[in-house]
């Protein structure tokens, strides 16, 4: 008989959380808690997200030391001149009980370097910094971080020296934060839109420090899925 | 039972910003020492175990809101104040190393946990 044939899988793993999450969600649609038109707007609202806005704050600031301040007292106030409304502009205008509205701006000086972490489960400032990556999620960063950080960071290929403080943000209250690095050097002279490109998503957690030229994160090892979903 | 009750006071003002002037005065104020009480968590916390009976060093007093320990059972009668604390690590963990003794964590907890040091 010849083999029947299936499409292929659009992921190679469906973790138990996922199946819950979907259980769960099924569940409040059918109880009246939100509708699937709500949670489609939602999950539309959450892909527009991105790192760009916060990469555009600390250039703006690094440029401004007026902005600069306003950074640092108030990061909700600061957001809406790189476009973001931590209140008004969401699906449900209130923000979402895993994304508060106290948006911190943690200001890096040569002796003192943040990193955040959120050691129960994943707070992450996602309005002006989009979706967390897989190892923010993980288990072995979150409780790592806090005990050894400076261990951590040299994964990450951050070597700090031991006349650095480092500071390590466990987010795991109504705050959320993002990290505002020193400027590095060879960037005089250089435009808001220049500087933004070097702020990069791990520069804004804290595991790396922007570099003139260069614009990406750090690849990390991807591991093949544990349990792979079948192919019948 | 209205579920939508939080959605409503918390629209267009955000949260935690919806529960400004509900916690009255605050107990602590920046540059105070305090320590983590040690209390037993009934069924939800966020309040790290590895934070308890340590010293800390107020350093900002952040916002008020319900605690988290309420607010998972959807009470939200009793606001209070959120500090940011700062840590020695030093403090946190005994065999942190010597030669960084300058290394700090700052985390955030309502006055409940809070106790004068």
């Amino acid at each position: 008989m010849a083999k029947q044939h299936k499409p292929a899988p659009m992921v190679d793993e469906v973790s138990d959380f996922e199946v819950l999450e979907l259980a769960v969600r099924e569940l409040a649609i059918e109880k009246g808690l939100f509708s699937a038109e709500d949670h489609r707007r939602w999950t539309e609202y959450m892909h527009t997200l991105s790192p760009l806005p916060a990469a555009r704050l600390v250039a703006k600031a690094w440029l401004d030391p007026e902005y600069k301040k306003l950074a640092v007292t108030d990061g909700v106030k600061a957001s809406l001149e790189v476009g973001i409304d931590w209140i008004n502009s969401m699906p449900t205008n209130f923000g979402t009980p895993s994304d508060y509205c106290n948006l911190r701006v943690l200001e890096d000086t040569p002796k003192l370097k943040h990193v955040v972490v959120c050691t129960l489960c994943s707070c992450y400032p996602r309005p002006i910094l989009g979706q967390s990556p897989e190892w923010y999620r993980t288990p072995n960063y979150r409780r790592r971080l806090v005990r050894w950080p400076r261990q951590v960071l040299s994964e990450f290929g951050l070597q700090l020296s031991d006349d650095v403080e480092v500071r390590v943000e466990d987010s795991n209250q109504k705050s959320r934060f993002i990290v505002m690095p020193v400027r590095p050097e060879g960037t005089e002279g250089w435009s808001e839109e220049q500087l933004a490109g070097i702020v990069t998503r791990d520069c804004l957690i804290g595991v790396a420090v922007p570099k003139a030229g260069k614009t990406q994160n750090d690849k990390r090892p991807v591991h093949p899925a544990v349990h792979p979903v079948e192919h019948h | 039972m209205n579920r939508g009750h939080h959605a409503e006071k918390a629209t267009g003002k955000g949260d935690p910003q919806c529960f400004k002037g509900e916690a009255g005065p605050a107990k602590f104020k920046v540059g105070d020492k305090v320590r983590i009480k040690d209390l037993p968590d009934v069924f939800y916390t966020r309040c790290q175990v590895y934070t308890r009976g340590t010293l800390a060093t107020v350093v900002e007093v952040v916002y008020e809101s319900p605690p988290a320990e309420d607010e998972a059972w959807d009470n939200t009668d009793n606001p209070q104040w959120f500090y940011s604390l700062v840590f020695r690590q030093k403090d946190l963990w005994p065999e942190y190393p010597d030669a960084y003794a300058n290394d700090t964590l700052e985390t955030e907890l309502p006055e409940f946990w809070l106790e004068s040091a």
